[in-house]
């Protein structure tokens, strides 16, 4: 059996509607919605297609506070997760991602009664924070072998080695897919192009079958919650948190508003005379004046 | 390659009737729907009956899905009246034809299959997975192969996969028959066309206005002028808080009298008894031009929204335990409610100048083909070891009021699952076998019989119904006929010519314009009382219609005309009922993005099902 660990995130949800602002424009934390991030759920979506094809199990864990636990909630939903484990304590706060790698490598290290952990994976960014550094940090910590940006993958069983296409892009060359073989355990970030593509039937009635497993078994999901702060974790203080972070933030700068010269008119349509000088000006653009 | 004992195409109500029945007798199988969803891609009328018969067993919907059917499916509406109004202008005449409704029915419910085949497909998985099947939405069966003994199911989708056995439940339009070469295309004398419109109107009103009990309802038909001429008429069934308003009409009779489907619908629609029907208070937005055109857009926004809310709590005012506004706390009481509710509009009145006038709110357009079973029914319904059933197998009982298509998909594939579970425990899957044994378990059902022949029972019922109209003022050639039957002997003996004769030598003559437009229209100018309607209904314009429909558009056409010239395919550019066709020059040029999968054109066309997830998505159907 394959041992799947999924490494997530709670982020506030950017989609319309859901984002509430402070007065200095910066982004209210406490009114916004938070949900799973889209880049973990595709962690999750990848991390649900080992379990229909290869009967993986999978642990997921997050570190942040109790309300993280909402985002365990929804990657059971997506994976039918057996373990989900949540990394809480007030000395991780302020953690940059190398603090925040200390605390999910001794979270992985613990996954599932500290069994061998076969995959890894994690989304390739946050969409709150945009560094990407957490996975690699994380994979490093644990020893793993990395691949970033994994499009597609294939587990051979018997080998214990994993096939996976990586999406690389180098300067002045157009998009590389990269094929690489490498044995087991590896951390992979997923690439947001992934797609979990189930093409036999006995895959789809897998898929059926453990989705709405994950959606009943959601619904107790404290039964399936861990929560380990820093001593269950073994962590060194020093290594988490504030202090365990390298990272200064020295100054915070607001991203200035780029300058526009576009004017808006509006065409009242019911007259036609007044599209001339539109088509008029579509004509001396297309012309290059 | 992967193998299975069963594979159902098509998840429609005969599809998962199908597979609850097949895993219900403890055999595994697979059901392949191209839709992205259960239900998204089926239309119906329509009505779902319960029926009994002393002649012969029949597989009813309950005796698929549990006793409990009626108290757990999300069904509409008790149908307890059934009504056949003649018209003619402004005059109707109304007869009640409750009697023939409640023939050998045990129960007749208003459905919409969007809701109900997932209730279906609900029950019908979780007793398939049990046995090792399930439901596969989005998958598209492409072709079947038979090499070396072995069937070979092949998808747009899958990787292919081997069978034992198919059960063809994938329509009218059925793509295994034509793979499997079982039948050829229905011509257009063998089907009807149907074009259907939802129309929003809040629970209670219903109730009120048709005299309604809380969850009963009641059914509706019409012909005479509404019909603008065609052999066929219009329907009208009270939903729970909707209606289904349609237009069903011979395919041959469209075809010598070409009118656009949405016009058939709004003839309807403009007929003052339907128009008072489905009456209800709509607001429409007022003018404010004196504002500046940003200040107009803030205005529409908020307007919008105001509509949003007042329309959101008046359905709920007006629907069961208050749409659950009391209980969830919001208010305190029915008074608080309406209260709220005269506010808003108070405020869109004064405020924003917003009007509230008669009107209707239509929902969703839809179309299909129905198979007219007394003239298309499958003499074979099977092909080596693939059964067909329901639609695909041209099964379907429609003569005269009577309406009947769902229910006899679901007895046709209890008696498919039958035959298929006892040859997968023979392992024996020879046509000899497996498809003789279905054809003779399909022959014993009554509603076989129907379609061969004039039900002597529900004639005389209907000859005791119209006994007491004076139809000599209105058609004396009519009345004459009618006596006639009226005598036992006579009738006895005209019934047996006729069946010997069979309905396909007799049609012509009961399926005439004359039975549903001219007597109709006769009785209803010398009998019918005058009815006015308050307004005129806005009714949408088609493409007003069509960006209402949700699509997921495939860049790749799933039709391809095979004759551009074709007197047909000219024909189609009128009759299309999402008007894909249009002429380029000489040619009829198919643009395939708004079809809605009926397969009016499919007779001149290479007519496929969109590949899986793609096309058209009913939300109500």
């Amino acid at each position: 059996m394959l041992n799947v660990g999924v490494i997530i995130k709670l982020e506030p949800d950017f989609s319309e509607g859901n984002v509430s602002y402070n007065s200095d424009g910066t982004l209210n934390r406490a009114e916004t919605k938070n949900i799973l991030g889209p880049h973990s759920a595709i962690a999750c979506n990848a991390a649900f297609y080992c379990k229909v094809k290869y009967g993986a199990r999978i642990s997921i864990g997050t570190m942040g506070p109790p309300i993280a636990e909402s985002a365990l909630k929804q990657a059971q939903v997506l994976t039918d997760a057996e373990e989900l484990n949540l990394y809480s304590d007030r000395l991780f706060a302020g953690a940059d991602t190398l603090a925040t790698a200390e605390v999910l490598k001794n979270g992985v290290e613990k996954m599932f009664g500290a069994d061998k952990m076969d995959i890894v994976f994690s989304g390739h960014r946050a969409s709150d924070g945009e560094t990407g550094q957490t996975g690699p940090q994380t994979a490093w910590k644990l020893g793993y072998t990395f691949l970033g940006n994994v499009m597609d993958f294939d587990i051979d069983l018997d080998r214990k080695v994993i096939v996976a296409k990586r999406l690389i892009s180098l300067q002045g060359m157009d998009t590389i897919i990269e094929e690489i073989e490498c044995p087991l355990p590896v951390f992979i970030t997923i690439d947001p192009s992934y797609k979990s593509a189930f093409s036999t039937v006995s895959q789809r009635l897998g898929a059926n079958k453990y989705s709405k497993q994950g959606r009943k078994k959601s619904e107790n999901y404290a039964q399936f919650l861990k929560t380990y702060d820093s001593q269950k974790l073994d962590l060194d203080p020093k290594l988490v948190g504030l202090p365990g972070s390298p990272t200064i933030v020295y100054r915070v700068e607001r991203i200035p508003r780029a300058k526009t010269n576009r004017k808006t008119a509006i065409i009242d349509p019911s007259n036609p005379d007044n599209l001339t000088p539109v088509v008029t000006k579509i004509i001396e653009i297309a012309r290059g004046k | 390659m992967e193998q299975f004992d069963v594979a159902i195409v098509g998840g429609g109500s005969a599809g998962l009737s199908a597979l609850k029945k097949l895993s219900d007798l403890n055999k595994s199988a697979i059901l392949i729907e191209a839709g992205d969803k259960i239900g998204t891609k089926n239309v119906s009328g329509g009505i779902l009956y319960s029926k009994n018969d002393p002649t012969g067993r029949i597989f009813n919907v309950e005796d698929v899905f549990g006793e409990d059917f009626e108290s757990s499916a999300p069904i509409e509406r008790l149908i307890k009246k059934y009504y056949l109004h003649a018209t003619s202008g402004n005059k109707i005449f109304t007869m009640d034809l409750t009697p023939l409704h409640e023939y050998k029915t045990n129960f007749g419910f208003s459905v919409l299959l969007n809701r109900l085949n997932p209730w279906f497909a609900e029950r019908a998985s979780e007793s398939a997975e049990k046995q090792g099947g399930g439901i596969i939405t989005g998958v598209h069966v492409s072709d079947i192969q038979w090499i070396e003994n072995k069937t070979i199911v092949r998808t747009n989708e899958l990787e292919d996969f081997q069978v034992k056995s198919i059960i063809a439940a994938d329509g009218i339009n059925s793509e295994v028959a034509e793979i499997t070469s079982a039948r050829s295309k229905f011509n257009p004398e063998e089907v009807y066309f149907g074009v259907k419109v939802i129309i929003k109107l809040p629970e209670k009103i219903i109730e009120e206005r048709f005299h309604l009990d809380s969850s009963e309802g009641s059914a509706h038909l019409l012909a005479g002028d509404i019909t603008l001429n065609h052999v066929g008429g219009g329907f009208l069934y009270t939903n729970r808080e909707t209606l289904s308003l349609g237009a069903v009409y011979h395919y041959n009779s469209l075809l010598s009298n070409p009118v656009a489907p949405a016009q058939l619908v709004d003839e309807l629609i403009k007929n003052p008894l339907v128009s008072e029907y489905i009456k209800d208070e709509v607001p429409t937005r007022g003018e404010n031009d004196d504002l500046s055109k940003e200040d107009q857009l803030k205005v529409q926004l908020s307007v919008s929204k105001l509509i949003k809310t007042y329309n959101d709590l008046r359905y709920k005012y007006f629907s069961k335990n208050n749409g659950g506004l009391i209980e969830s706390g919001r208010f305190n009481n029915t008074e608080e409610i309406k209260s709220r509710i005269d506010s808003i509009k108070q405020d869109l009145t004064e405020k924003y100048g917003t009007k509230f006038v008669n009107n209707y709110v239509e929902l969703e357009y839809s179309a299909k083909l129905i198979p007219d079973g007394k003239r298309c029914v499958m003499k074979r319904p099977y092909y080596n070891n693939v059964l067909f059933i329901g639609d695909a197998a041209g099964r379907g009982i429609f003569i005269g009021p009577k309406i009947e298509g769902i229910n006899v998909g679901i007895d046709d594939a209890v008696r498919a699952s039958i035959a298929v579970s006892r040859s997968i425990e023979k392992n024996n899957f020879d046509s000899d076998y497996l498809g003789n044994y279905f054809q003779s378990m399909i022959n014993e059902s009554p509603y076989t019989r129907q379609m061969i022949k004039i039900d002597e029972g529900y004639l005389s019922l209907f000859l005791d119904l119209v006994k007491d109209i004076s139809f000599s003022s209105a058609n004396p050639g009519f009345e004459f006929g009618l006596r006639m039957m009226k005598n036992k002997r006579f009738r006895e003996t005209a019934l047996r010519l006729a069946n010997i004769l069979g309905y396909k030598r007799i049609l012509p003559i009961i399926e005439s314009e004359r039975a549903y437009v001219k007597v109709p229209m006769q009785l209803a100018d010398k009998l019918g009382k005058v009815v006015t309607s308050s307004y005129t209904p806005e009714i949408p314009a088609l493409s007003e219609r069509i960006a209402k429909l949700q699509y997921n558009d495939d860049t790749e056409p799933h039709i391809t005309v095979n004759d551009k010239r074709s007197e047909f395919m000219k024909k189609l550019i009128l009759l299309c009922p999402t008007k894909c066709y249009s002429l380029e020059g000489k040619d009829v040029m198919l643009q395939h993005e708004g079809c809605v999968e009926c397969g009016t054109c499919s007779i001149g066309t290479r007519w496929r099902h969109p590949k899986g997830e793609k096309g058209i998505r009913y939300r109500y159907g």
